[in-house]
């Protein structure tokens, strides 16, 4: 196998990105000078040794713990728990939450072989026990699977630590949207979740 | 004011033209529909259930005869592509639509355009071409097993209620995860909450199925065991949702669901040993009785036949209530192994019903029923139409 070959082949290993686009990116490279491509290599390798999940709450860090769990305004009395490590940027660019974080890791997916056990969910129990904590947020996707994990991290932490809340982030019509142009399941869904003004 | 017209025709959907590309045998088929309709004539083999296939197509976006995409691509094309040019009646003028589907054997991949933009959801054009399929392969839907009366209630509600299109589709979707779920707590003698944890979605969107098809089924049993008649069955026909579940009072989609929650959890202990789902609208059954006997195990090739066409006279008339004129009919040999009289009647029935356009295929001219013969004639060989 040429070395055009392999690093093509690497390319289309990732997502979104398909052999044709694979073969453009590695003639590009070719074509510029040899640092660019020792640059990129470089930085995929700090990224595979330095990068790794925080020891408390699965967030991505280069330290032992993240950033988020090390700064000590943050409440610690509320987890909220997310699927992907990713999701946590969707809501940290909010500026709305100031409590600490869970990475879940995942969802339930029986199809594709993920079961409990796959997940973290065992860490955020321990992370309950604690005593610190006050409220658990969950905050899974609002699909068939996300709805799921939510439930099972729901029934596996009831009765692990008296007063403690477990929430589910609300479901329903999208700022600035447009009412004619949602989804019925959606609009059912704000319906059903509406609330006294 | 405007003078009064002539009478006006009954609504009714209408397939001006139909295109088709590489689908089954047929390798390119160009038509213009006249408006009553067309009679095709050809030998077996020839094309002629592939045609009806490739129209009815634009309604399910998939095979009536559940074949896979990959094997309606003509032998050696690297896809096919049907479409239609159609008139829908609406309230006050007739809207003209222009439906396309084409699939690529390569990439696996199904594309749906109306008016020429494409759908992004499949089951967004879902009923695009509003037809129901008479075929003498109905007759599974009586002498066959349950999963082809589910497979019938499920086809004529996704076609005509989006809730029910939707909780179909979740209903599902939570099935297969919760008996791979069941599947793995057997393995592995893990806890059965990994399988529990599905069934509040089961039973939220089992609910809506069961309602619905049970509202269905109350709505046209009187029809059926008229129609049942009218075609010249003596002994009463009975229409009933066989199911399991027992819901207090009246039918309510709440009711269902708490109904359909406690049937989950009661035989769960069954389903954890099994690896399978044992409760819910997925077991349920159409009950098809001729005086009181099974029609399945106990009816002759001809009543079986007469209860198959009452079926999708009711598919026809569910539709005809939804999109508001009547649907295409797709008319495969429905007559053959039925007696001259039976076949009168069905026509006679159809057509007080509002018989929408026609597009009938017959093997032999002669076997065209006196009543259509005014229909305009193609032929059929080959796969090739001489219309």
């Amino acid at each position: 196998m040429s070395a055009i070959d392999d690093l093509a082949g690497e390319l289309s290993k990732l997502p979104g990105i398909g052999r044709k686009t694979a073969l453009r990116l590695t003639y590009f490279l070719l074509k510029q000078r040899p640092e660019q491509s020792r640059r990129l290599a470089d930085a995929l390798t700090t990224l595979a040794e330095r990068v790794r999940p925080c020891a408390e709450c699965f967030n991505l860090t280069e330290e032992e713990r993240c950033s988020v769990c090390r700064d000590q305004r943050r409440d610690r009395g509320v987890i909220c728990a997310v699927e992907e490590a990713s999701d946590i940027g969707a809501i940290e660019r909010t500026g709305e939450y100031r409590g600490l974080y869970h990475v879940l890791g995942g969802r339930l997916s029986p199809l594709d072989g993920v079961m409990p056990e796959d997940l973290t969910i065992d860490r955020l129990i321990a992370r309950v026990r604690g005593g610190e904590v006050r409220e658990v947020i969950l905050a899974t996707n609002p699909s068939l699977e996300g709805e799921a994990t939510a439930l099972y991290v729901q029934r596996q932490l009831s009765g692990q630590a008296d007063g403690v809340a477990v929430t589910r982030i609300a479901r329903g019509l999208p700022v600035g949207g447009d009412l004619e142009y949602a989804d019925g399941v959606t609009i059912a869904q704000a319906l059903s979740a509406r609330r006294e003004m | 004011m405007e003078p009064a017209g002539p009478p006006a025709a009954p609504a009714r959907v209408v397939l001006r033209r139909l295109a088709v590309r590489d689908f089954r045998n047929l390798q390119r088929v160009e038509l213009a529909v006249p408006p009553d309709g067309l009679t095709v004539v050809g030998e077996n083999g020839h094309g002629k259930t592939n045609l009806l296939e490739s129209v009815y197509y634009l309604e399910l976006l998939r095979s009536v005869r559940g074949a896979r995409d990959a094997d309606l691509v003509r032998f050696g094309a690297p896809g096919f592509h049907v479409a239609a040019e159609v008139d829908l009646p609406g309230e006050h003028r007739v809207a003209s639509r222009a439906v396309g589907v084409g699939f690529e054997r390569a990439g696996k991949r199904k594309r749906v355009r109306i008016d020429g933009a494409e759908v992004p959801r499949l089951s967004d054009a879902l009923g695009a071409l509003p037809s129901v399929i008479f075929s003498p392969g109905d007759v599974v839907l009586v002498a066959g097993s349950p999963s082809e009366r589910r497979r019938y209630l499920d086809v004529a509600l996704a076609l005509t209620s989006r809730r029910y299109l939707a909780a179909l589709q979740a209903y599902r979707g939570a099935l297969v995860r919760r008996n791979a779920a069941l599947r793995d707590a057997a393995r592995t003698g893990r806890g059965e909450e990994r399988a529990t944890v599905w069934e509040p979605a089961l039973a939220e969107h089992g609910a809506v199925l069961w309602t619905e098809r049970r509202a269905w089924v109350r709505r046209h049993a009187g029809a059926f065991a008229a129609l049942c008649a009218a075609i010249g069955e003596r002994a009463p026909m009975r229409l009933r949702y066989a199911t399991a579940l027992e819901v207090d009072g009246e039918d309510s989609v709440e009711g269902a669901r708490a109904a359909l929650g406690a049937a989950l959890a009661a035989k769960r202990p069954l389903d954890l040993r099994r690896g399978l789902t044992h409760a819910g609208p997925h077991r349920d059954d159409l009950d098809l009785a001729l005086g009181g006997r099974e029609l399945r195990l106990f009816g002759s090739a001809g009543q079986q036949r007469t209860a198959a066409i009452a079926l999708r006279m009711l598919e026809a008339a569910t539709l005809r209530d939804h999109v508001g004129s009547a649907p295409l009919f797709l008319l495969d040999d429905p007559f053959a192994e039925l007696d001259a009289r039976r076949a009168h009647a069905i026509l006679a029935l159809l057509g007080d019903a509002g018989l929408g356009q026609v597009l009938l295929v017959v093997p032999r001219a002669s076997d065209v029923p006196e009543e259509l013969t005014r229909l305009p004639r193609a032929s059929i060989r080959d796969g090739v139409l001489d219309a």
